[in-house]
């Protein structure tokens, strides 16, 4: 095996040395016994033979791996190079951790919430229909009915189809009753998903009975098989009670299985056409289809039924639409804009980086001109010292990128800390795996050749005789190189200049939100879910006698201020319905949001009375046509109109969907009572939407939200508060507990999120930049003493040299500056993001990282400007 | 820095040559290197002077195909030396390669001096 010449090639160079040492004894003694003087014939056999060491290093170097064996060279000299500059390498290797450990982070988060959510089979390949109303492209059907999808199932486009139709079952039995998040499926469910169970099996196509009945059958998530089960394999088999039916459990899922849920099950759902409910469809398209010929089909089969049944579909007409579902669910809103800005905010910051270490490489080059020619003129080729330099910066970055994993690791983790739940799929796992490992380590190598070519190149083509002749003089003539480094120092600072730029417009949005006056008082009030047994309470006088046995059980409860109950306004959300108010013209596209509410909502939420007066309980329990409004609702009305007394119109009630139960007195025209103030009813970030509130007995849905403000903090009422509510109804389970708070908590918490990290990665750059001043400006201080010496030996005072070293510092910073203003201005306009919720032109935003910048950049210019003003003139004439 | 490969003009049919000659010299028996040396300065009548350590290389380059073989001997005058031997394997190549020579050499011929054939 000739490798392993390799490893033995020492020992061989040994035994060449003997042989050819045992040649020239042999030759010698031949030379002296034809009679020439021992000094003679000892040259004499050294020219017989050639140099020995140029002879052995031949054959050594044919025992060696040619290109592996000068890389490892150059690494060995590389290491030893960067070990012998402790202070550069450690601030290069710093940067370099920083930029990259910050990219694979970023990357880490990216993949596991956009590239790769799910652990379905190919989930790039599952499309979704959806129909878009002509007139209002926001309206937008994503359900089927399930008549529709038994239709659906046979277009020849779809290789495979599958629906989901999501129910919160109650959970009685043995246990405290829940609400448990059963999901529908169909039985083909779950080999379209092609996710193989952890426990037992899942649901196949014969758990549909030949009668069209599913078998009661569930597969567990298994946040529900920890949570019911404890985890045990005992679990198969057993039963779950759901809406006083007996489950049998099948199987388990795997952690990351989380379709629709993470925490409840899958039932199997028959593909019944009778079954008036609608259904999520999502389909796989054959092999050869493309989406948009299947999407032509879907359309033609839309229209097909919008014929049949045009209730069903929008007046104005509709589009369809198939849609990529990792579009539909993971593409969307909020956190991927953020994260795509983050992207780019970690790319720059790995560009400050490089520019930062390809800089002090030029410096250091520069410096190290005279071996680099000294080596060529020793005959090394330009292409070796090329490879020996760009070597060494790879090997620096690759420190770098070691380092740089250690980091992500721990930015990752604060990430995953701060990242809003709810804004990412329950399947998203989020890690620094073996992606991202390759994706740091691919980074490495392309920033070390990045920032090692510019110096790798400059340096090894070096004016032998020049370089030689200046015999490691730092002359202030050696400017070559300068204006590069300079440039670098300026797009450092532009750089710096765009995060901050996003960093400030972030903490601005926030601090904006903070301070926004959402109209009611959120503090000390809890709020959780009731959702009634449809079953149980199947009339609309009984669930009407459920809620308010409920107000009247809670409301006397000690430390309960006061109760309200309702659907929408709590504090936000509501059915949108077009409107007409009495005398005045009809406008066709505005709608109004309408909350449902018990008398106690304003007290309760703390929202004060503008004008007339509250819906009173007598009100309530009769379903009285009275309402109350916002005062956005109220300048409705003609300026100096009062709106007490008049009538609105409501669309929605006119019609009400079919299934609803509802008052036996329901009309759709209520009087308005009372105006009561502005709250933010449509989000914190969004205008307050025109609303009016009615008494909630208008309608009897099976789930309301109850609202209680309490003496002291509310989460402590929470048990006393269920205690209650069981009096009423035993296997009532309240639903999501969560204080007001927390609610506009998570109004915040991704406007924080990118607050926390743009702020994080802007002062990253922030130092970085301000370390590349820094270097630039001492290394110029280093290479100018002695032209320093000479100024203050013809008189330049302290204060001159301070003013030189400042202004040379300062006008890289001022240009920098400009730049970086210019690119966000500019970039701003581009990435037009919801993210940033302040315009870029936000003077305090603007100010406060020209500010920062400034004396950032002004710090890391005096320190090595002092220095220089303090030079002893006699040294720094005779410095080298 | 080792120095780049600087043997330019010797190029592969003149590599090739010098392993010829030192797998024929080893034909009648094992030899070290001094010997190999001499004994191809002197049937060339001196015209191929090389520097004898240029000799090594080949020689270990001939050992690593596995065409000669060596080992530590006694030279003629009581010296330790290490002795190279021609292998099966050297044997067959040497008549290939002696052959090819012939062809080539034939060609030349052909080439430089047609009037002669």
């Amino acid at each position: 095996m000739p490798w392993l010449r390799f490893f033995r090639r020492d020992r061989w160079d040994q035994e060449r040395a003997r042989e050819l040492q045992g040649y020239l004894d042999q030759e010698i003694a031949d030379n002296l016994a034809r009679g020439l003087p021992p000094a003679e014939a000892r040259a004499a056999a050294l020219r017989k033979l050639g140099n020995p060491t140029s002879i052995r290093e031949e054959i050594y170097r044919m025992n060696s791996l040619g290109f592996i064996e000068t890389l490892w060279q150059d690494i060995r000299y590389g290491v030893r190079g960067l070990l012998k500059s402790p202070g550069f390498t450690l601030v290069a290797l710093f940067s370099l951790a920083l930029g990259i450990g910050a990219t694979t982070a970023i990357f880490s988060v990216v993949y596991g919430v956009l590239i790769s959510p799910y652990p379905y089979a190919h989930p790039e390949r599952i499309w979704a229909p959806q129909i878009v109303d002509r007139k209002d492209p926001q309206q937008v059907r994503m359900a089927h009915h399930l008549r529709e999808y038994v239709e659906l199932k046979k277009l020849p486009a779809f290789s495979d189809v599958m629906a989901t139709l999501p129910e919160d079952r109650l959970l009685t039995g043995n246990r405290p009753p829940e609400n448990f998040r059963s999901i529908n499926v169909t039985a083909n469910a779950f080999r379209f998903l092609g996710v193989p169970p952890v426990l037992g099996r899942t649901i196949q196509p014969t758990d549909i009975r030949p009668d069209g009945q599913p078998d009661p059958v569930i597969v567990l998530s298994f946040g529900a098989w920890q949570r019911l089960f404890d985890g045990s394999p005992s679990a198969l088999g057993q039963t779950l009670v759901l809406n006083e039916s007996p489950y049998t459990v099948i199987g388990v899922m795997p952690p990351r299985f989380g379709w629709w849920t993470h925490d409840g099950g899958w039932i199997a759902l028959p593909e019944d056409p009778r079954d008036n409910r609608t259904a999520f469809a999502i389909v796989r398209l054959k092999d050869g289809v493309s989406p948009g010929a299947a999407q032509d089909q879907l359309q033609a089969f839309h229209l097909r039924l919008a014929q049949l049944t045009p209730a069903d579909f929008p007046k104005a007409g509709f589009q369809t639409l198939l849609k990529n579902y990792l579009d539909v669910t993971v593409a969307s809103g909020e956190m991927q804009s953020s994260l795509h800005l983050l992207f780019g905010a970690v790319g720059f910051l790995l560009l400050i980086a490089c520019a930062n270490v390809a800089n002090l490489q030029m410096a250091r080059a520069t410096a190290r001109t005279h071996e680099i020619a000294l080596r060529m003129s020793l005959g090394a080729g330009r292409v070796r010292v090329f490879r020996q330099l760009l070597t060494e910066s790879v090997v620096l970055s690759a420190a770098g990128g070691l380092l740089g994993v250690v980091f992500a690791l721990v930015i990752t983790r604060a990430i995953v800390a701060l990242m809003p739940e709810f804004y990412v799929p329950n399947e998203a796992r989020i890690a620094v795996n073996s992606w991202a490992l390759l994706f740091t380590f691919a980074i490495s190598v392309f920033t070390g050749i990045v920032f090692g070519l510019a110096p790798a190149l400059r340096c090894s083509r070096p004016d032998l005789v020049d370089a030689l002749k200046d015999a490691g003089r730092t002359s202030a003539s050696g400017n070559a190189g300068g204006r590069s480094r300079n440039l670098l120092v300026i797009a450092e600072v532009a750089l710096s200049v765009v995060l901050l730029m996003g960093a400030s417009l972030t903490i601005r949005g926030f601090l904006q939100l903070q301070s926004l006056d959402v109209g009611f008082r959120p503090d000390r009030v809890l709020m959780v879910g009731l959702t009634v047994q449809p079953k149980r309470y199947s009339t609309y006088e009984q669930r009407i006698a459920f809620t308010e046995r409920v107000v009247d059980a809670v409301g006397t409860l000690p430390g309960v201020r006061s109760v309200a109950i309702g659907n929408g306004g709590l504090p936000f959300g509501g059915q949108r319905t077009g409107y007409s108010l009495e005398g005045q013209p009809s406008a066709e596209s505005r709608s109004m949001v309408i909350g449902l509410i018990s008398s106690g909502y304003a007290q309760t939420l703390g929202i004060p009375l503008r004008a007339g007066r509250l819906i009173t309980p007598r009100e309530v329990a009769h379903a009285e046509p009275v309402a109350l409004i916002n005062e956005t609702a109220a300048r409705l009305w003609p300026a100096g109109v009062s709106p007490i007394g008049r009538r609105i119109h409501f669309n929605l009630l006119e019609k009400p969907p079919a299934q609803m139960l509802l008052s036996p007195s329901l009309t759709a025209t209520f009087t308005v009572v009372g105006v009561i103030g502005d709250t933010r009813n449509d989000g914190l970030r969004d205008p307050t939407l025109p609303s009016a509130y009615l008494p909630y007995s208008v309608i009897a849905p099976v789930s309301r939200t109850l609202a209680v403000r309490t003496d002291g903090k509310p989460m402590l009422l929470l048990h006393a508060v269920e205690e209650r509510v069981r009096t009423v109804e035993r296997d009532q389970p309240l639903s999501r507990p969560i204080s007001l708070d927390e609610i506009l908590g998570m109004e915040t918490v991704q406007p924080r999120f990118n607050m926390a990290l743009f702020t994080f990665f802007g002062f990253l750059g922030l130092a970085l930049g301000a370390v590349g001043i820094y270097s630039m400006l001492s290394y110029n201080v280093a290479r100018r003493t002695r032209e320093i010496g000479i100024r203050m030996a013809l008189g330049a005072a302290r204060g001159d040299v301070l003013q030189l070293m400042l202004s040379m510092g300062g006008k890289l910073v001022l240009i920098g500056l400009a730049a970086g203003l210019a690119g966000s201005l500019l970039l701003a306009r581009l990435l037009r993001s919801e993210v940033f919720q302040v315009p870029s032109t936000d003077p305090l935003a603007l100010g406060g990282v020209v500010v920062l910048l400034s004396a950032a950049a002004l710090l890391a210019c005096f320190v090595p400007a002092r220095r220089a003003a303090g030079l002893d003139p006699m040294s720094a004439l005779r410095h080298d | 820095m080792p120095p780049k490969n600087d043997h330019p003009l010797q190029g592969e049919m003149l590599q090739g040559t010098l392993d010829l000659l030192i797998l024929q010299t080893l034909v009648p028996g094992p030899a070290h290197g001094h010997t190999i040396a001499h004994v191809i300065e002197h049937r060339s009548d001196d015209v191929l002077q090389v520097e004898h350590g240029s000799l090594y290389p080949a020689l270990h380059r001939l050992e690593t195909r596995g065409w000669i073989a060596s080992y530590w001997g006694v030279s003629e005058n009581h010296r330790k030396a290490r002795f190279y031997r021609l292998t099966t394997l050297g044997r067959k190549q040497l008549t290939a390669h002696t052959d090819n020579w012939d062809r080539l050499v034939r060609a030349v011929n052909r080439v430089l001096r047609p009037a002669e054939e």
